[in-house]
This record gives structure tokens, sequence and C-alpha cells, in this order.
């Protein structure tokens, strides 16, 4: 042993290590084994949940007229007319195409707006917790909840739970160490084919309803590790995209800034 | 000008029966699934798509039938896009007859986008509908329903919305609906595919 | 083959997209190019209709040499893409790489004159695909190279297009990503 060089020493690897090793390599192998789908799926599945908020607003809405036109019930005719509609109903199924309903909810008032928002954000908030339960019994060797701080689990969002969902961690992490972090996420994967060619502020409004779902996630991450969702505050800016980051095939023109605020530890540390 | 309109192509002959023989529905299927996507954890697909329906029925106030029309609205406007995908991809031909037609959606679009393939079966004696029978599916593995909602919930009828405006999209008008669900405590889960009627005034000309 | 521009025809004959490589010699306004999407979808019909019956009737189209398309290796897959790497959400080296058949079975699939040839390209869906070339080609190869082109130029299409749903089907493609992986995609030729 005596002859081997530094270099070569460091390459031994102690007992435990090699322990370690074997257990991520186990670890990897298990992920690799479980039941897979095609990623496409899961992206036609994410780009159809806004227009689909927007459908559930337009019905529930349409579901308050409707109860309030037949309560009325004034005219003779009226009452067939009205069977007549839900036996349309019946035979044809209501159906508006994606790009209107997304159209419709860019053009929608504050109110139709936090609504489909708030809507978005609870699926995401629903993905976030089931994921938590996911990973935690994932058995990853990279991960310990035991002693998770604020910061550990912010970090635990930005690679394991990122890369599950989107293929990719976050690209930077910024903190001021008294409960507000700043996720930037310079190619948010769900965003990435998305072009509408008119000028950017209005591509900028009609995509950020697609930024509630992670949001959600965020939210439901941080509340089901035990953080009280009053403290919790979480938003979203569009960030510019570093120089070294754009790509020559083109991209989203924006990246996403994700801030998260836990007023406890602001408070506890003031 | 001249124009040649299915000219034979003698360059390609060649390749005719590598093509037609050797590659069956099946191996198009397994070789694109294999070789040709990105794959993620069918988890991940699973509790996504548990979140959608669970927030559907908190908004409709657990009025099912609502709920299953959403969820089959939501899967049309995926299925008249999906299609163009599935065909780039696959390049697969015009089936000849309602047959073939399923086993392609078995055996290659389940295949490639949700990775199972659901059993055909139960064929009317006319030919024009077939049932699918899902031993497996992403969708709802490991989903319990509440007692109100499993007699009405069609907890995957995303797929038949899928399914209607994909066929729509190559001039078959099917309905497609779900006859019964392992979630609903039936012994199976089983959809159904049955065809009204080609749409032939849609269909581009060149093809005959 | 000097591509000069690249039509797309929706299922009704109206033009969704056209860009031209070469700036073609006679002026044309967008009118014009409406006029030709509109005429090429009627003499592809046409041509349709007068394929005779007896090429018609030898039926199955996977049995029909004519409609076989070989798979041409390394078309407009630049260096920097060989690698088993992703094209959009097309995984491997390239968007296919195995024969194909044609689903155009009797329309119009390939015209030449002196000054160009033109090449169309037909999805089940119904949507055109259309190649003009500077070349005047006559032979087969450049068919089937034509054609190589043209379902890369569609797997672009489900890729850019098809995923972005702001896009409304059948109308104007106006994205910005289509447009550059095309142009990636043309220019690499």
């Amino acid at each position: 042993m005596s002859t081997t060089t530094p270099q070569k020493k460091s390459a031994v690897e102690s007992p435990e290590q090699i322990e370690r090793r074997r257990i991520v390599e186990q670890f990897l192998l298990f992920q690799e084994s479980l039941p897979k789908v095609d990623a496409l799926s899961y992206q036609w599945l994410l780009n159809e949940m806004v227009p689909m908020s927007m459908a559930v607003e337009n019905n529930l809405n349409q579901l308050d007229e409707y109860s309030s036109l037949s309560s009325q019930s004034v005219e003779p005719g009226s009452q067939d007319l009205n069977e007549e509609f839900s036996e349309l109903s019946l035979n044809k199924f209501e159906y508006t195409p994606s790009h209107k309903l997304i159209a419709q909810l860019h053009n929608a008032n504050d109110d139709q707006k936090d609504k489909s928002n708030e809507r978005l954000f609870k699926i995401g908030s629903g993905i976030g917790s089931k994921m938590t339960e996911l990973l935690i019994f994932s058995n990853n060797p990279n991960l310990s909840f035991n002693s998770m701080d604020a910061l550990g689990m912010v970090r635990f969002i930005c690679k394991e739970v990122w890369k599950q969902l989107y293929g990719k961690q976050i690209d930077n992490l910024k903190t001021n160490h008294r409960g507000v972090f700043y996720l930037f996420d310079y190619e948010f994967q769900p965003i990435q084919n998305f072009a509408l060619d008119d000028d950017e502020k209005v591509l900028l409004d009609v995509v950020a309803p697609y930024i509630q779902v992670p949001l959600g996630v965020i939210s439901g991450i941080l509340t089901s590790l035990g953080v009280p969702e009053d403290d919790l505050s979480i938003s979203f800016t569009y960030v510019d995209i570093p120089e070294d980051r754009r790509k020559p095939l083109g991209q989203f023109p924006k990246g996403v800034n994700f801030n998260i605020q836990i007023n406890q530890l602001q408070n506890s540390q003031d | 000008m001249s124009t040649t309109a299915g000219t034979p192509n003698t360059a390609s002959t060649a390749n005719v029966s590598s093509l037609a023989s050797s590659k069956t529905i099946k191996q198009i299927g397994e070789t694109a699934w294999k070789n040709r996507t990105v794959k993620i954890n069918a988890e991940l697909f699973t509790l996504t798509y548990g979140s959608i329906v669970s927030q559907l029925c908190q908004d409709y106030q657990r009025d099912f039938k609502k709920v299953n029309d959403q969820l089959f609205s939501m899967g049309y406007n995926i299925g008249i896009r999906l299609i163009e995908d599935f065909l780039a991809r696959t390049a697969i031909p015009r089936c000849d007859n309602f047959v073939t037609t399923s086993e392609v959606i078995s055996k290659c679009a389940f295949k490639i986008f949700l990775n199972i393939t659901p059993a055909v079966t139960n064929w009317s004696t006319t030919k024009n509908s077939f049932s699918l029978i899902f031993n497996e599916n992403p969708l709802s593995d490991f989903v319990e329903l509440p007692m109100d909602a499993s007699k009405e919930l069609w907890y995957s009828n995303i797929l038949c919305g899928v399914l209607k405006g994909a066929l729509e999209m190559v001039q078959l008008d099917c309905d497609v609906y779900f006859v019964c669900d392992v979630l609903r405590g039936n012994p199976q889960t089983e959809l159904k595919v049955k065809l009204n009627k080609i749409l032939k005034d849609e269909m581009p000309a060149g093809e005959d | 083959m000097a591509i000069q521009s690249v039509f797309i025809i929706n299922k009704s004959g109206g033009l969704v997209y056209n860009h031209n490589f070469i700036e073609p010699k006679g002026a044309m306004n967008s009118n014009d190019y409406l006029i030709l999407a509109g005429t090429l979808h009627s003499v592809f019909a046409i041509a349709s209709q007068l394929t005779p019956k007896a090429v018609q009737i030898s039926n199955k189209a996977e049995q029909r040499a004519d409609t076989q398309v070989p798979y041409i290796g390394g078309i407009g897959v630049s260096e920097n893409r060989v690698a088993p790497t992703q094209l959009g959400s097309f995984m491997g080296p390239d968007y296919f790489q195995e024969p194909f058949t044609n689903w155009n079975k009797s329309g119009l699939r390939h015209m030449v004159t002196d000054e160009f040839s033109m090449f169309v390209f037909q999805s089940l869906t119904g949507i055109k695909f259309v190649l003009v070339s500077t070349n005047n080609f006559r032979n087969n190869t450049s068919v089937s190279i034509a054609e190589n082109i043209l379902r890369k130029v569609y797997c672009i299409y489900s890729d850019y297009v098809m995923k972005d749903p702001f896009y409304s089907l059948d109308m104007p493609i106006r994205s910005e990503l289509f447009d550059r992986n095309l142009r990636s995609l043309i220019e690499s030729l």
C-alpha cells in the first residue's frame, strides 16, 4: 500500500462508502424497475389542466344561471324548451376547444381568474402532498426527513421533486436565510413548447395560469412536511434568461422565479 | 408539365417486404415504447390525474355525471392533438377494417403512451364494436373510490374522450364509454368502442 | 436539394403555413399563396379521381410498392445531434429510422416542371405538407428523399404545433419554435 500515490489512495473506498454506493445503486435500479408511462402523456395532462379549469368555471356559472332560470318558470312554452335542452346535453357532450378556453380565461374578469387559478393551485397542492408521501416511502438514500429544516425542505423541492416532475432540477436557489427563498428555473419544462407569436406581454399573461400548478405543488410539499399553511406565501415572477442558457432552437422567452416565504421563520429570527 | 400520381417507385421496392411482413403492429408499438419515448414514473402520472379528479369532484359538489363529462371533454381535447403525434411517430397505414383499428389502439397507441396493452374482446357480430379490458391502468392504480362515487363516477373517463377525439380525426365516428370498472366493484374494467360510421365525406382525397 | 418553400395546407384546403427559404422569382402576395394552396388542394383531389381504377383496385397499401418510402438516413440531422439525443419529444438520433408507407395512394404526389419540382405528403388526418425545390427532379430517389423530409416536417409539426395549447386547429401557424426547428431541418440538408 505504501507505494500507492495519494491520488490512488483516495480512490480506495472505505467500507461505509462502498455500502453507501451499493444502496444508491440499488435505489436507482429499483426506480428503474418501477412502472413507467410516456412523458408525453403527462405533458398532455398538464397542458389540458388550464383549459379544463376554465371550462369548470364556465359550467359552474352556467349552472347558476340555469337554476335561476328554471326557478322563474313563467311562460307556458318555457318548460318544453328546458326539457329539449336537457335532452340535447344528454346526446351531445359539451365541448369547447382548449385554445378557446384559454382565450376566455385570458379575457375573464378578476374574480373568474382568481377562482380558476385557485383551482389549479389546489390541484398542484394535491400533487405535492401525495408526492411527499411517495418520496418519503421511496427509501431514497439521499433523503432524510428527520432533521429537515426549511432550507432542507426547499432543497428537497429543488432537487428531488423537480427532477421527478419536470425531469430537471431548479437552476438556482437563493435565500436570505430568514424564510425567503427564490427558486430560479430558466427552462420551466411544461411551458417550453408554448409559443404565441403575439407580443410577449400577452404570452406571459396567458401562460401565468400554468404556473399555478407548480406553485400549488410547492405549497403541498411544504405543508405536508409540517409548515403551517398560514405561514406560507408562494408566488412567482418571470425572469430574464442568462445569455449562456439560451438555446439556438428557441425556448420560452422567460425563466420563472418561484418565491417562497415562510413567515414563522422570519418572525422568529427578527 | 408532367405529373406523376402514384407511379411505381422502383427505388423503394426492396423495402416492401421488410416493412409489411416483419413489422407487425405489435412490434411497431413495442419498438416505439422501448427506444423512442421519454419515460416517467407511472405513480406520478397516477397521482396527478388523481388530483385532477378529486378537485373536479369537489368543484361539481360530487355531481359525478358532470365530472364524467368534464373528464371526457378534457380527453377529447387531448385526443384531437395526440393523434398527430401518434401518426407522425408511427406512420401507421390506414386500417382496412375495424379489427385492425382495435389492434392499433391496443398494441400500438396504449403501448406507446401508457405502456399497457389492454385486451381486445367482446366483438359484436357485425364487427363494429369491441371492448378493451384493462388489467392494469396507470390512471387508477392504487385508487379507491368513496362509496358515493363508486356508483356514478367513471374514474378513467378521460380515456374515452381521448379515443373519441383521436378516432374522429381519422374519420371514424365512434361512441366510446366505460361498461364497468374494478373501482366500482366490478370484476373487470371494460371500455367499449362502437363505430357509428366512417366519415366518408371527410376522408382526405388520395386515400380511396 | 435546394428547397425553395414549405407549405402546410389544412384538410379543407386552407393555407396554414408557408415559408420561403429561397425567394421565388415572381413576387407573390399572401392572397396568391392562399389561391395556390386551394388550387393544389383541388388538383390533388382531381389527380386522385384520374388515377386509373386498376391502380386503385390493386388494393392494400402495404402491398403496393409505390406507396413504400425507404428510410434515408442523415437527412436534416445536423452534426451536433448525432448522439443519442432528443429531437423535441422524439428520442433517438433521428425522428424515425425505418421505411414507411405513404398514406397518399392516388393523389398528387410529385410534380415536375423545367423550373421546379413539388412534392406533396398527406397525413391520415388530411393535412398536406408541400415541398418546393428549385431543381427539376425526375427520379424516384428524389421523391423518396422529399418524402423523408416531409415526414420530418410532420414530426416537427406534431411536436411544436400540436403541443402548443394556444394553437387553434386548422388555423394559421404562428410559432417561432416551429419556425426555428423547421429552418434548422431545412438548413442542415
